[in-house]
C-alpha cells in the first residue's frame, strides 16, 4: 500500500512532462492538417483567417495530384498483391520444408535487405535496362510503332508500370517471405491434416482452412510491403521520367523545387493526400492483424 | 465394417526405420489400443492406418482390401488429432458439418445432423461458438463431433486425453467407451499411459522400437506378458525382476535362487533347465510376513510411500531396489528389517534375453 502511493503533485508532474512532450511531437501534424485547409498558410502554425478546401482544389485541378494519387496506387498495390503472393506461397513452403538449403535461402534474402539500396542502383539500373530493351524488341514485333510510346508505358521495365511493380514487389518480398515463413511455423500441420482426413481437396484445403488461418499473417507482411512501397523515394526517383507515370513522393518534390516562393498550403494539401492511402491501408489490415486463433489447439 | 489387418508393414523416414514389420489384427467393432513408450512409433502407425503417412513396405488391409493407395477420403477412416485441431476460425457447427459441407451436402440436411451429434455430445449450447470460448472436455466433443458425422467405419484417436487433468479423463474415458457403443465402429487409440490402456480396450497392442511386443487382451498382457518389457510396462509400480538361477528341478517344484540368495520354490514349469534365468514378481504379489509365518524374502526397507489405504515399500536387493505393494498403512523407518512371503502362483520367469518361460498348459 504504501509503496504505490504517490502524490497527486507527482502524477500531475508526471501527467505535464508527458503533455509537453506529445504536443511537442503532434506539432508538425498539426500544422499539417491547418496548413493544407488555409489558403494563405505560411510556415508558422497560425490559425487560418478561413477553412476552405481551395489547396486540395489546387492539387487535383492545377496540378496533376489525381494522376499522381493514381499511379502510386497502382504501382504500390501491384506490388503489394504480388508480395502477399509470392510470400503467402513461399512462406508456406519454406515453414514445412526440411531441405539442406532452408536455412542458407532464408539468411540470403534477407541479406538482399541490409544492402542498402542506394547502393544498388546503377547496377539495378543496367539490369532494367537490359530487360527493357528486350521487352522494347517484343512489343515491337505485335504493336504497330505509333502505339508503341503507350503500350510501354505499361510493360516497360523503365518508365513503365511493370517495371516499377516488380521492382518494388522484390525488394519487399524478403522481409515479408521471413513474416510468413515464421507465422506458418506458428500454424499447425494438424490443421491441414484434419481437413484432408474431412475429405478436403487442395483447393478446399487452400481456400476454407489454410488461408483464414494466414489472414493475420498475410495482412501483417501486405502492410509493410504496402507502407515500404508507398514510402519509396529512390526507385519513382530513378525509374520514372515521363510525367505521365509520375508518383505521388516525387509529385511533392516537384511541386517543393518549383515555384520561387514556396507554396506551404499546397505542400501541405499533397502532404494529406500521401498520408491518407496509408492510414487507410492500416485501418484495413488492422482488423486482421488483432485476429487471434486461440483454442483450435490443446494445451 | 472396420476389419483392420496389418501385414509386416514398415515405415522409415530417410533411411530411419520407425516401424520394423508390425503384424497386427484388429477385429470389427473392437476397441483397439497403442500402447508403448514415447517415440516408439505409436502416431506413425495411426497416421500411415489414417494415410497421413504412406507406407514404407508391407500391406496395410480393411476388410479384406488392401488399403496402401487409397487416398484418406475414401478409406471411411476418422481421426481424432493429438491437438485436436479444430478449425479456430469456425464455429462448433461449422468444425463439426465441416466434411458434410466439402460434399456439398444440402445445408438443411447438415443442420439437421450437426444437431443430432450435438445433442449426442451435449453440445446443443455452444454450437454458435468458437473453440476458443471452449473448455478442454468441450473441445475434446467437438473433436470426437467432426469425426463421428461422417460415420467412419474405424475412428482413430491420437492420445486424446493427454494434457487433460486427471478428473477429466476419468470423465472422458467413460463417455469414449460410451461412444464406442453406441458407433459399433471400431476404435484404434493411442496412449502412453498403460492405465488408459488397461481400462478402454478390448485389445492391446504393445509397442516398442517400432515393434509389437505382445498383443491381447488386458487381463491377458497382466497375466502373461511374453517378455521383461511387456511385464514391466504393464501394471503400477512396475514388477520387480530379479536376477536368479534355477538351482534344482525335483519332481513339480523348482526351486530358484535369486543373487540375493533368496530361495524361492514355484511349480514345476515344462522345459525349465538349470541355469541363470529372471525371476518376476509384481509388488502386489508380495505380501508382509508376520514374525511367525514363512517369508522368502528378508530385507531391509530403503523408503516406504504411504498412500493411506496401501503401502508401497521399497526394499534392498542388492541391485536396483525392489517394491512391494501391500495393503493397509505401514510406518516402516528406512533400514527397518523386514520380510516378505511371494505369491508362487504369481511369479514369472523370464530368460536371459527377456521372453517368458512358461508351461504350455498354463
Ligand atoms: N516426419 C518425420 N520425419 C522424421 N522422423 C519422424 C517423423 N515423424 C516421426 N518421426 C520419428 O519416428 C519415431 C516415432 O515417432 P512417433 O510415431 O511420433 O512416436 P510416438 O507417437 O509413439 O511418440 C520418432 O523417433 C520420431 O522422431
Ligand atoms: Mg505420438
Amino acid at each position: 500500500m504504501a509503496l504505490s502511493k504517490t502524490s497527486t503533485k507527482a502524477e500531475a508532474g508526471r501527467y505535464g512532462v508527458l503533455i509537453v512532450l506529445s504536443i511537442y511531437c503532434l506539432m508538425p501534424f498539426v500544422w499539417l492538417l491547418v496548413a493544407a485547409f488555409d489558403t494563405n498558410a505560411g510556415l508558422f502554425l497560425e490559425t487560418p483567417d478561413s477553412v476552405s478546401l481551395n489547396n486540395f482544389y489546387r492539387v487535383f485541378a492545377e496540378e496533376d495530384g489525381l494522376r499522381w494519387l493514381i499511379n502510386s496506387l497502382i504501382v504500390c498495390g501491384g506490388a503489394t498483391l504480388i508480395v502477399m503472393l509470392l510470400s503467402g506461397f513461399g512462406g508456406y513452403a519454406l515453414s514445412r520444408t526440411n531441405a539442406w538449403w532452408k536455412r542458407p535461402f532464408l539468411y540470403s534474402i534477407i541479406l538482399i535487405r541490409v544492402i542498402p539500396p542506394p547502393a544498388l542502383i546503377v547496377p539495378l539500373y543496367q539490369v532494367m535496362l537490359a530487360l527493357n530493351n528486350g521487352m522494347r524488341w517484343l512489343v515491337l514485333q505485335v504493336v504497330p510503332r505509333e502505339h508503341m510510346r503507350d503500350v510501354m508505358q505499361i510493360v516497360g521495365f523503365i518508365d513503365g508500370y511493370l517495371g516499377l511493380i516488380l521492382l518494388l514487389a522484390t525488394m519487399h518480398l524478403p522481409l515479408a517471405l521471413w513474416i510468413m515463413k515464421t507465422y506458418f511455423d506458428s500454424v499447425s500441420p494438424e490443421y491441414e491434416e484434419a481437413a484432408v482426413m474431412d475429405g478436403a481437396t487442395f483447393g478446399q484445403r487452400l481456400r476454407r482452412v489454410l488461408l483464414p488461418l494466414a489472414m493475420p499473417g498475410l495482412a501483417a507482411s501486405g502492410l509493410f510491403a504496402f507502407i515500404a512501397c508507398w514510402d519509396d523515394f529512390l526507385v519513382p526517383l530513378t525509374f520514372v521520367s515521363s510525367p505521365e507515370l509520375r508518383m505521388l513522393p516525387i509529385g511533392i518534390f516537384s511541386a517543393f523545387l518549383r515555384a520561387n516562393e514556396i507554396d506551404y498550403g499546397l505542400l501541405a494539401a499533397i502532404a494529406i493526400v500521401y498520408t491518407a492511402p496509408a492510414i487507410i491501408a492500416f485501418v484495413l489490415a488492422r482488423r486482421f492483424l488483432v485476429q487471434t486463433f486461440g483454442g483450435g489447439l490443446k494445451g | 465394417m472396420g476389419t483392420i489387418v496389418l501385414n509386416q508393414v514398415r515405415k522409415s523416414f530417410g533411411g530411419h526405420e520407425v516401424i520394423k514389420g508390425a503384424d497386427i489384427r484388429i477385429e470389427d467393432g473392437q476397441f483397439a489400443v497403442f500402447v508403448g513408450p514415447s517415440g516408439c512409433g505409436k502416431s506413425t502407425l495411426l497416421r500411415m492406418i489414417a494415410g497421413l503417412e504412406d507406407i514404407s513396405g508391407g500391406e496395410f488391409l480393411l476388410d479384406g482390401k488392401v488399403m496402401n493407395d487409397v487416398s484418406p477420403e475414401q478409406r471411411n477412416i476418422a481421426m481424432v488429432f493429438q491437438s485436436y485441431a479444430l478449425y479456430p476460425h469456425m464455429t462448433v457447427a461449422e468444425n463439426i458439418g465441416f466434411s458434410l459441407d466439402l460434399k456439398k451436402t444440402p445445408k438443411a440436411e447438415i443442420k439437421r445432423r450437426v444437431g443430432e451429434i450435438a445433442e449426442r455430445l451435449q453440445l446443443t449450447p455452444y454450437l454458435n461458438r468458437k473453440p476458443s470460448a471452449l473448455s478442454g472436455g468441450q473441445r475434446q466433443r467437438v473433436a470426437i463431433g467432426r469425426a463421428i458425422i461422417k460415420e467412419p467405419s474405424v475412428i482413430l484417436f491420437d492420445e486424446p486425453l493427454s494434457n487433460l487433468d486427471a478428473a477429466l479423463r476419468v470423465q472422458m474415458r467413460a463417455e469414449l467407451q460410451e461412444l464406442h457403443r453406441s458407433t459399433g465402429a471400431t476404435i484404434i487409440y493411442v496412449t502412453h499411459d498403460q492405465v488408459e490402456a488397461m481400462t478402454l480396450a478390448d485389445q492391446i497392442v504393445v509397442l516398442k522400437d517400432g515393434q509389437v511386443m505382445q498383443t491381447n487382451d488386458p487381463i491377458g498382457l497382466y497375466k502373461e506378458p511374453e517378455n521383461t518389457f511387456v511385464a514391466q510396462f504393464i501394471g503400477s509400480p512396475k514388477m520387480n525382476l530379479f536376477p536368479a538361477k534355477v538351482e534344482s528341478v525335483a519332481g513339480d517344484v523348482v526351486r530358484i535362487r535369486t543373487d540375493a540368495g533368496w530361495p524361492i520354490d514355484l511349480p514345476a514349469i515344462e522345459g525349465l533347465r538349470a541355469g541363470p534365468v529372471q525371476l518376476g514378481i509384481r509388488p502386489e504379489s508380495l505380501t508382509l510376513a508376520a514374525p511367525h509365518e514363512p517369508a522368502e524374502i528378508e530385507t531391509r526397507t530403503v523408503l516406504s510411500e504411504r498412500l493411506g489405504m496401501e503401502t508401497y515399500i521399497s526394499f534392498e536387493t542388492g541391485g536396483e531396489p525392489g517394491i512391494a505393494r501391500v495393503p493397509g498403512d505401514h510406518s516402516l523407518p528406512s533400514g527397518t528389517p523386514i520380510r516378505l512371503a511371494v505369491d508362487p502362483s504369481a511369479c514369472h520367469i523370464f530368460d536371459n534375453d527377456g521372453r517368458a518361460i512358461r508351461s504350455q498348459s498354463a
